[in-house]
């Protein structure tokens, strides 16, 4: 995977935390939906709550055992292609 | 034949003496097991797995599916290894398999006169009643493969990792073969990186004994030629696995010995097991598959038989190490490379005495008549063979190689007309079926004898076309001809292959017709797949165990597809065979896995006292990847009576413990405060500097994460505190909560390993500290703690050159208590000091009999899937701002009545004791648990067990009367709920007041 710091870096130096959820419906920008839990409307939902799709997973994932960015990966589950790796939350 | 008298390309001089099956023999450097057994006259190399018939070598290559040695001695036995893959050295042991007592004479293969007992099927028909388990270990006794080696020694190499490298480069060959080094050639002239792998200690493939010449020169000239140049800039790869050596522009590095095994996320894993054992990542833009072409058997009755070998096995033992059959030798296949291998077999001292072609002259094909000419070369190789005494039976083919323990003799009969038999006796039967692709990894594109270009020409052709493309797709084509000019290459003529399928036989022969050596599957068992309903290849593979030995199908794979298709009246070349899945060669589990044991398992941890630990009998034992004192043998004679000592002497005097292992992680910027706000109930925002206090942090979901304390170092800058297996994991969630919350400026570091951490509990603690310290520690109030600069009493001085110390006036144990965060190295004098003022140390099991009277937590009782309502903690989430998994916290089931609390249990004798892990029922006859025990320890200052458990709320006031039960370890034990904290509830003693 393309760490924006690293670059191309093997697989076993990330760590997955989880899919972001509503990104395929649209809920606003992965980055913002999966922190706020505690807005309570929408807490449950943005832990429990996502919609699986065979074609586009977006998801958080750690560049644990390189640079520690937090990393928004948006890749096609079914062929594993990455198609963009962002980093979480914009600047750091 | 003598040894030292063959010629060959692999061969060297010197002699190497090995043994196999407990006789020495001798071959020459260079040699492989197979080439030397042969060129010694053996005949047997072992047995199969199911009929235990005698087997010889069938290959020359890694597809040997007869011809498995196990090397070495007990414990350091590799089994399963092709003897024509084995390359031999001074003193090697070799052992052939699957016989008992001996090769010659195996006790199971009498079991084959009770006549095709071993079909397919045979163990799930004849072995289900009275049940497989009576039948095992006789079976267990015959079947497997070879010998499993044992516990290898510490020091041996089965323990080292292999090497790690990671290679980029813009373009991957795999296979060394004239296809794959022209795409090499043409793809480096034009200044692209090329990495080639090869699986054989030499390039070249089969130029190595087909006479073939490359734009005027022989082929292995010009291939050396190709790659050469270029080689020699290369640097060798680096032993450092961080290290990405690259190589220089327009080069050509070959890995040799290398297998591309698998692909791995997006690189190639190429494994090398000689010499130094390597696992090779290549990462690279475009790939270029020549792996070449697998000869293909023909099925015939009897095609197992030692003395049957592959036509192209035979010419790689003649060529490379100077091996010929001394017997009469047979040819048999369907093309025309039969009559160019019969003549170079003869030019190297063969004995040729028969060609079997199964393709008659003046055949009315139409893929015959296509190439004008082409019989025209084959009616000349006959008469040049004929001339010298060699039969040329076209439109013929072997029926039946008849022998008993080897071959002697074969039947041949014409393939259409009238029933014509004719014996020819011979010692040696070389058969080919013609060529399929080799298993490729599924990427990139195929080239040369993979993509079907049989002949020298085209394979050239294909290879430098395909490098062509690649440089294409990347613009590097250079406009000068004469690099890029399509290398002019004649070998061998085009083989002319036509499909054959098997040779007739009566149904009852069937059961001699071999498709798989290793497992001794045949047409017949075939037909019964079908019979049975087992119809798609997937399933009769399964059924029959058709190509599921080592060699994986290589050998008889594809054919018996074909049957399977044929049998059935299918269309043959439409079959298809059963999926590939990596890794494609064999990869030894060593490799991958095998030396992950010891140290190597997994990484470990020492605090700076581990070594006085292990000097002074700390048993320091693995506590996630810390090691961690459990007690110190002068205390007791084990674990138990030890802790007892060391914890009662805590209640009495004091002690010491090393708390390094505690995760520490310093938060600092600006926002920190209002960063910890966010993550911990307690609103470290609130803390004064110098002031700490118990924190407990939450998941998103309401679960309780981890505990510690936070400490205000100034104004913005914390330190906090996780427990010892959990600092990774809350520095990972701190940086993901950071990450999310962007606009802070906040910064997250772990400083784990810049603090030892030492606890001084006890009431002579005070003492000892004042010694030291030079002023009373008790002027600290509870939580309250020092950056202390100054003298120490026979230590040295903190705040200087480094050396820090801070004194916290907390603890774990329910005392007046301390803890000295240091540097690394003040730990030891301290440690040292502290002894001299009459403090001892204890254990990690003491710890636990302190913190249990005392009710605090560690992760027995946060074990991921508790609240904080759970534990007791409703003040301070009350008190909690609004911080990460609050809102989830609210969910309904988190507040019914029967959920588990944690609770404070002891027998309701006052005697019995009772272990974590006893489910809790109300009554002694109820089924279901309303909970269970979590941390139970003898405290000797109550005279009784005292433990902490969690119980349904509504059920397990305190006072009620619960039943312990633990049938498996213990009995039933009648218990009554308390308060958690069992011993000096009112926190007398933490107040310094004894
Ligand atoms: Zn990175």
């Amino acid at each position: 995977m393309a760490c924006p710091f690293c670059g191309l870096r093997p697989l076993e130096e990330f760590l997955f935390r989880k899919t972001v959820p509503n990104v395929v419906t649209g809920s606003g920008n992965g980055a913002a939906a999966g922190t706020d839990v505690t807005d309570s409307a929408s807490a449950y939902a943005q832990v429990y709550l996502r919609v699986d799709s065979a074609e586009r997973s977006v998801e958080e994932w750690q560049h644990v055992a390189g640079c520690r960015a937090w990393l928004l990966v948006d890749r096609n589950p079914s062929t594993g292609v990455v198609r963009s790796v962002a980093l979480l939350g914009g600047t750091q | 034949m003598v040894p030292g008298v063959r010629y060959g390309t692999r061969l060297q001089d010197g002699v190497v003496r090995f043994t196999f099956d407990g006789r020495t023999y001798e071959g020459r450097q260079g040699d492989t097991a197979a080439s030397a057994l042969l060129a010694n006259g053996v005949v047997w190399f072992g047995r199969s797995v199911k009929s235990r018939r005698l087997r010889g070598v069938m290959t020359a290559g890694p597809e040997e599916p007869c011809a498995l040695l196990t090397v070495g001695e007990y414990p350091n036995v590799v089994p399963n290894v092709p003897a024509t893959e084995c390359v031999l050295h001074d003193g090697m042991v070799l052992r052939s398999q699957n016989r008992w007592p001996s090769l010659e004479f195996d006790f199971a293969s009498l079991l084959q006169w009770g006549g095709g007992l071993f079909t397919a099927g045979f163990y799930y028909k004849t072995f289900f009643l009275p049940g497989w388990r009576a039948f095992e270990p006789l079976i267990r006794r015959l079947a497997g493969l070879g010998m499993a080696p044992g516990p290898a020694a510490a020091d041996s190499a089965a323990n080292r990792p292999p090497l790690e490298e990671h290679v980029t480069c813009d373009l991957l060959v795999v296979g060394a073969g004239p296809a794959g080094l022209a795409a090499a050639r043409v793809a480096a002239r034009n200044g692209l990186q090329v990495v080639v792998v090869e699986r054989e200690p030499a390039i070249g493939g089969e130029t190595e004994f087909e006479e073939s010449v490359i734009d005027s020169q022989a082929a292995h000239h010009w291939l050396k030629a190709a790659i050469a140049s270029a080689a020699a800039r290369i640097r060798q790869g680096s032993r450092n696995p961080r290290r990405v050596p690259r190589p220089e522009p327009g080069s050509v590095r070959v890995l040799l010995q290398t297998t591309a095994v698998a692909i791995a996320s997006d690189s190639v894993v190429a494994y090398r097991e000689r010499n130094e054992p390597t696992n090779f990542r290549i990462h690279a833009r475009q790939v270029l598959n020549a792996v070449g072409a697998q000869e293909q058997p023909l099925v015939f009755v009897g095609n197992d038989l030692p003395g049957v070998q592959m036509l192209g096995g035979a010419e790689r033992f003649a060529a490379l190490y100077g091996w010929v059959p001394k017997e009469p030798v047979v040819l048999f296949g369907n093309h025309d490379r039969l009559y160019a291998s019969a003549l170079r077999l003869r030019g190297q001292g063969a004995r040729v005495v028969a060609i079997v072609d199964t393709r008659p002259f003046n055949a009315n094909s139409d893929h015959l008549r296509d190439e004008a000419g082409a019989d025209e070369w084959r009616r000349a190789a006959c008469s040049l063979l004929q001339a010298v005494g060699v039969e040329c039976l076209t439109g013929s083919t072997v029926r039946v190689a008849c022998g008993g323990r080897r071959l002697r003799s074969v039947e041949v009969v014409a393939i259409a007309g009238t029933a014509d038999t004719r014996e020819i006796r011979c010692g040696s039967l070389l058969m080919s079926g013609g060529w399929l692709p080799r298993r490729a990894l599924p990427v990139g594109t195929i080239v040369g004898a993979a993509a079907g270009c049989l002949d020298l020409a085209a394979a050239v052709a294909s290879g430098h076309a395909g490098g062509v493309a690649v440089l294409q797709q990347t613009g590097l084509l250079a406009a000068v001809a004469e690099i890029s000019a399509t290398p002019l290459a004649t070998g061998d003529p085009s083989p002319r292959v036509e499909p054959y399928l098997r040779s007739p036989c009566a149904t009852h022969e069937e059961k001699r017709q071999y498709l798989d050596l290793q497992n001794d599957v045949t047409v017949a068992d075939l037909r019964v797949a079908i019979a049975e309903g087992f119809t798609h290849i997937e399933h009769a593979k399964r059924y029959t165990t058709l190509g599921i030995g080592t060699d994986q199908g290589r050998w008889g794979g594809h054919v018996g597809a074909a049957i399977l298709a044929d049998l059935q009246g299918l269309p043959s070349a439409t079959a298809s065979t059963s999926k590939d899945r990596p890794p494609l060669a064999s990869v030894s589990l060593q490799a991958i896995a095998g030396w992950r044991v010891g140290d190597s398992f997994r990484l470990v941890r020492r605090t700076p006292l581990h070594d006085w630990h292990v000097a002074h009998g700390g048993n320091p034992e693995p506590m996630g990847l810390w090691f961690r004192p459990r007690f110190y043998a002068a205390n007791g004679k084990d674990a138990a009576s030890a802790a007892m000592v060391e914890a009662g002497r805590v209640r009495q005097i004091g002690g010491i413990a090393d708390c390094s292992t505690l995760g520490k992680l310093e938060i600092a910027g600006p926002d920190a405060a209002a960063f910890l706000d966010e993550v911990y109930l307690s609103r470290p925002s609130t803390l004064a500097v110098g002031r700490s206090r118990y924190a407990v942090q939450l998941r998103e979901d309401g679960i309780v994460l981890d505990d510690g304390l936070v400490l205000r170092l100034a104004e913005d800058r914390f330190l906090a505190t996780t427990s010892s297996g959990h600092g990774l994991h809350v520095l990972s969630h701190l940086e993901h909560h950071r990450a999310h919350r962007a606009s802070l400026r906040v910064s997250v570091a772990d400083v784990t390993d810049c603090w030892a951490v030492i606890a001084v509990a006890g009431r002579a603690s005070a003492d000892a500290l004042r010694t030291l310290l030079g002023r009373d520690p008790q002027e600290l109030s509870p939580m309250a703690f020092w950056d202390w600069s100054g003298p120490l009493q026979g230590v040295g001085v903190a705040g200087q050159g480094g050396q820090r110390l801070r004194v916290l006036r907390a603890g774990f144990s329910g005392e007046l208590s301390f803890e000295l965060h240091c540097s690394p190295a003040l730990a030891l004098p301290l440690w040292e000091a502290l002894q001299v003022g009459g403090l001892e140390p204890y254990g990690l099991d003491a710890l636990d009999i302190l913190r249990v009277e005392k009710g605090y937590l560690t992760t027995s009782e946060i074990t991921g899937q508790v609240t904080p309502l759970d534990l007791g903690m409703e003040a301070m989430v009350a008190k909690a701002g609004p911080s990460l998994g609050l809102k989830l916290l609210q969910r309904p089931a988190f507040h019914e009545p029967q959920r588990p609390r944690l609770v404070g249990l002891r027998a309701v004798d006052g005697r019995s004791s009772f272990l974590a892990g006893a489910q809790l029922t109300v009554g002694p006859k109820d089924r279901v648990p309303m909970g269970y025990v979590t941390s139970s320890v003898f405290s000797a200052q109550l005279g009784e067990t005292v433990a902490l458990a969690f119980a349904a709320r509504d059920v397990a006031p305190l006072g009620a009367r619960l039943c312990a039960r633990d049938p498996l370890r213990g009995r039933d034990v009648q218990v009554r709920v308390v308060a958690p904290v069992h011993f000096d509830p009112a926190g007398e003693r933490l107040r310094g007041r004894y």
